[in-house]
């Protein structure tokens, strides 16, 4: 591996690495910025009322899933209308986001 | 009278009893009336607008793209009266409905003593704006719309009349102001005054962009304003 290599490979590695923290990092952030927090409480761990969901722990495909489900209407029944009106605050990353993050808090 | 003038009649009132009970802008007998004369309780205020920081931030500022609403500033009577609203379920609020209910801030003492320590927060000195400068047709045009529909109720500056519930709307963010504008339109608030939704059922959607970009712009006085836009609650150290 040539020097002019050997830089690009520790390029590609430390954006990959910085992403990759960058993103698990702004779950957390998302999760108070983006008002989750407000009905689905700290960590998700103590939702606001006992109708919704707590979401520390959960598996992240799921919940990403659902995030999406709500936000394009998909999914429009139980406690939905609450958590429609905000959707448009997340994209698709800060869903990966979130639901990465929520998935890896211990319930 | 004949038959036929008859039935007209009929169906006249019937049909002006069934929009006055549709059109609930003022409940009488409803929680807020407690509510206005109740004295509030500023410590225990503060420690309930923590559920409200939440979305509205420990500011009272809401969001700048109007996701939620600026309550620093609004006039008391107004909060209590539509924070009543939204947990009688006369106001439809779905995102907001779950913080209203009694079980997560309280009473009519609780309405009192938050609403009591809202009233104290300084206001957004840098609210959501519509895109139009002052001087350019569209601000111009929103003026004069403003003028000829507003002030009557909302008042010259916006400043809205606190003994008849009517919102303060200086300051307030563009895309808030202009989503409740299409829901009072289309009768999808419930609470909405019927007086406004008489005046604006000829508005464009132009018209509306136009007069709310207008809306959004009115200076507030610099005595309500917080120093700066970076300035942070020391309350929510």
């Amino acid at each position: 591996m040539n020097y002019r290599n050997a830089m690009m490979t520790t390029l590609v590695l430390t954006l990959l690495a910085g992403g990759q923290m960058a993103a698990a990092g702004d779950g957390a952030a998302l999760y108070k910025e983006k008002t989750c927090v407000a009905c689905h409480g700290p960590d998700g761990k103590k939702p606001l009322l006992p109708v919704y969901p707590k979401l520390a722990g959960q598996n992240k495909a799921y919940m990403a899933q659902q995030m999406k489900d709500i936000k394009s209407g998909a999914r429009a029944n139980g406690q939905t209308a609450a958590m429609k009106g905000i959707m448009h605050l997340v994209s698709d990353d800060d869903i990966e986001a979130l639901a990465d993050y929520l998935s890896k808090v211990k319930p | 009278m004949n038959k036929r003038l008859l039935t007209l009649t009929l169906t006249a009132i019937a049909l002006g009893a069934l929009s006055s009970a549709n059109a609930e802008w003022m409940q009488k007998g409803g929680e807020f009336e407690k509510a206005i004369d109740l004295k509030p309780d500023i410590e225990n205020g503060r420690d309930i607008f923590e559920v409200c920081a939440a979305c509205h931030l420990t500011e009272g500022w809401g969001k700048k793209d109007g996701t939620f609403p600026q309550l620093a500033g609004q006039h008391k009577e107004v909060l209590i009266k539509q924070l009543s609203d939204i947990r009688a379920k006369n106001r439809d609020n779905p995102t907001m409905y779950p913080f209203a209910l009694p079980e997560s801030i309280g009473d009519a003492q609780a309405l009192a003593d938050v609403v009591g320590y809202i009233e104290k927060l300084p206001m957004n000195p840098d609210n959501g704006k519509g895109k139009w400068e002052k001087e350019t047709p569209e601000y111009e045009q929103g003026k004069k719309l403003f003028e000829e529909n507003c002030v009557k109720c909302h008042g010259k500056n916006g400043e809205g009349d606190a003994k008849k519930f009517y919102p303060k709307i200086q300051g307030q963010h563009y895309e808030y102001m202009l989503r409740q504008f299409k829901w009072i339109e289309a009768g999808k608030r419930r609470n909405a005054n019927p007086d406004m939704m008489k005046q604006i059922k000829n508005f464009s959607d132009k018209d509306q962009e136009m007069v709310i970009n207008y809306a959004s712009r009115i200076p507030v006085p610099k005595e309500d304003l917080a120093p700066s836009k970076d300035w942070t609650n020391p309350d929510f150290d």
